[in-house]
Parts: structure tokens; sequence; C-alpha cells
């Protein structure tokens, strides 16, 4: 999937990934490219920016931690993080819901004419 | 927290080293405090061990990890969230050269207020004619003559238009001198303000004092130039005004001379 269309979403991904339990930078896109079975593909470096607004925003938390020899930022989400995931979460799934039942009906629509050409005589 | 990156990758310091060269960009281009800038820095270095750890686990030679390790994170922009056209280099620059252009500019002025000062002890000392030349029998017009003996009753007009014009440069020198005063202190308010990385790396190291050197060493030559030429052509007279500026921009040039020499020895070989 084309990373501008993910950046839309990143922070609803990114608080829904962490929400799991806390973890670095790189865990945060490891844990994003496996749940999404490799379809998320962004620039890694994109999640940096957003991590950062939401820790100012209260709705993640950070500290600093040696995780592997590292010294890494640790990020976890806060009880207004949650409260965020859950509000974006039904957004999505409203919007998500309405696209699904939209593009359904116009896909049927589509696939007529294609099968009319193949072989309908009519 | 993640089990990948078992493979050890200590931090690389050959110039073409893709990690470092990275991470001078992403110094370079970051906004924010110096706090701020240190721990994106340390996240973004953590990242990117991990990321050539992982690909040398899956059979990479650690060159092509490297490569592969910076092309996953994206360009620098990525990290920084500031897209290129608005990205500091563009921004920093522009504040660095400000920075440059008030230095160069205050001390140029401060300079000539230098200079007026040196005047004014070369009119207590010399007189008058050593500062400003009268012409020839016959230059003036009566007209002229009548508005400087008007504003100095009591002298005939060669001596009354040597005052008018002695004092026109005693008081262009005083005026440079303060507003040279008023640039250079606005230099140090935004040179404050704007001591992050990004901005002093802008410009190469004594960009500004090799130029303000330039600039002071032409004027002493020039200045000095003229002041030998009406010394030998018109005896002295009017030589006082090119001789107080060679004056003050000899010593224009060599504050702008140390500080390059300063910069030259903090700048890392």
């Amino acid at each position: 999937m084309k990373a501008e269309k993910l950046k839309g979403h990143l922070d609803l991904l990114l608080l829904s990934v962490l929400a799991r339990g806390p973890g670095h930078g790189y865990e945060v896109i490891t844990r994003l490219r496996d749940s999404s079975e490799g379809a998320f593909e962004l620039p890694e470096g994109t999640v940096y920016p957003a991590l950062h607004r939401l820790d100012e925003a209260g709705l993640l938390a950070s500290t600093w931690a040696v995780v592997n020899g590292r010294r890494r930022r640790v990020y976890q989400v806060t009880t207004a993080g949650q409260e965020a995931l859950a509000q974006q979460a039904d957004q999505w799934r409203t919007f998500s819901g309405s696209m699904s039942r939209v593009i359904g009906g116009a896909a049927g629509l589509v696939a007529r004419p294609a099968a009319a050409l193949a072989g309908d005589p009519a | 927290m993640s089990g990948r990156g078992e493979v050890d990758v200590s931090p690389g310091s050959g110039p073409d080293d893709p990690i470092e060269e990275y991470l001078d960009r992403l110094l370079v281009t970051l906004n924010g405090s110096p706090r701020q800038v240190r721990h994106t820095m340390a996240e973004v270095e953590a990242h990117l061990r991990d990321a050539v750890a992982e690909e040398i686990a899956s059979g990479r030679p650690e060159a092509q990890a490297e490569a592969a390790a910076v092309q996953r994170i994206g360009p620098v922009h990525e990290v920084t969230g500031v897209t290129p056209a608005f990205a500091r280099p563009t921004a920093a620059l522009g504040r660095r050269v400000a920075l440059a252009g008030g230095l160069v500019g205050g001390i140029g002025l401060v300079t000539v207020g230098i200079s007026g000062l040196i005047a004014w002890l070369l009119v207590a000392v010399k007189g008058d004619r050593f500062l400003a030349a009268p012409w020839g029998p016959g230059s003036y017009t009566a007209a002229d003559c009548a508005r400087w003996m008007a504003a100095d009753p009591g002298h005939g007009c060669i001596a009354a238009m040597l005052n008018d014009h002695v004092g026109d440069i005693l008081s262009r020198g005083a005026a440079a001198g303060v507003l040279g005063v008023l640039v250079l202190a606005g230099y140090l308010v935004l040179r404050r303000r704007w001591r992050d990385r990004g901005t002093m790396t802008a410009l190469p190291a004594g960009s500004a004092e090799a130029l303000g050197a330039f600039l002071a060493l032409l004027a002493t030559l020039g200045a000095a130039a003229t002041a030998v030429d009406l010394e030998s052509a018109q005896r002295g007279a009017g030589a006082g005004q090119p001789f107080s500026l060679a004056a003050a921009a000899f010593l224009a040039t060599v504050f702008f001379t140390l500080r390059l020499l300063r910069a030259a020895r903090r700048a890392p070989s």
C-alpha cells in the first residue's frame, strides 16, 4: 500500500500497535509490517515525527531504556491514548463499513459489462 | 521487545559509511532544542543499527545491509517531518547569511564610526584642512558661501566651508558608529537565538570572518592609497579622512583575521 495513503491513518496504526505493549521505534515498524503481513510498507523514518507528536499530545508516554545493548526510547500508550484509540478505531470502522458498502455495490456494476464482453451474445 | 537484530553491528567510521553519512545529514537538518535533537539522533541511530543487523542476519553483506537500512528508513525529511522545500537547510542558510551580514555590516558601520573618532582627533591636532581640503579660488558659488557663513558667523567662506564639511564627516561617522552598535546588538541577540547546529553549519566556519577580513583589507588598502596620494599631491590637505578610514579599517582587518584564525583552529581537521 502506498505510503501516502497510510500517512493519514498513521496515528491510529501507531496507537494500535503500541496498545499491544510498549515498544521502541524499530519495534513499532516491525510490528506494523508483521501484523499487516507486509502490506504496510512505508519509509520507516515516517514513524518518528508521528511518535513524537503523539508523545507531545500526551497520547503516548516515552522512557529511555537500554534494550539489546542500545539506548532506546520506549513508547507506551497512555490512558488518554487508549481513549483516543477507541474513538479513532470506531470512526475508522464506521468509515470503512460505509466505504465497503459503496465500493461493493459499484464493483458489481463494473464486473457486469466485462462479463458481457467476454461471452454474452445479447 | 523485538527479537530481531541479534547480530552485533558496531558504528562505522569510514568516510563512505552510509549510516554515518545519513546521521550527519539528519543532524544538520533536525529542528528543535538540543535535547530533542540528541534524542532523535539516538533513536534513529539505534533504528538504523537494528535494521543493519536484521539485513545482515538475512544474509546480506555489511555494506549492502547499511545501504538497505538507509533506504528503508527513507529520506531525512521523513524523519524530521518537514517537507524538503521548508526543511532547515533553506531556513538555516537564510539565518546564517543574516548573521554573517549582521556581523560584517555591524563591524563595517562601527569601523566608519571609529574612523570618525580618529578624524576628530586628527582635526584637534592638525586642524580642519587635514580632513577636508578646500578647492581652488572661485570654486564655490556665492550662494554656497552665504549658506556656510550664515551657519558659521565670523568666518570667511573657506573656513566656514571647512567647518561645515568637517562637521558633516564627524556627524556621519557618529551616526554610522551608533547604527553599527545597534546592528551588532541585534546580531548578538539573533546569534544567541539561532545557535542550533543547522544554522551554524549552513555556511563553512569562518565564512563571515573571511568576507569581513577581505572587505576590511580592501578598504584599508584603498583608503591608505588615497591618503598617500593626497599627502603627496595636496601636501596632506584632505588626507585625514582616508587616513582615518584606513586606520579604522586596519583595526577591522585585524579583528576579522583573529576571528578567522580562531574559527580555523576550532574547525575539525
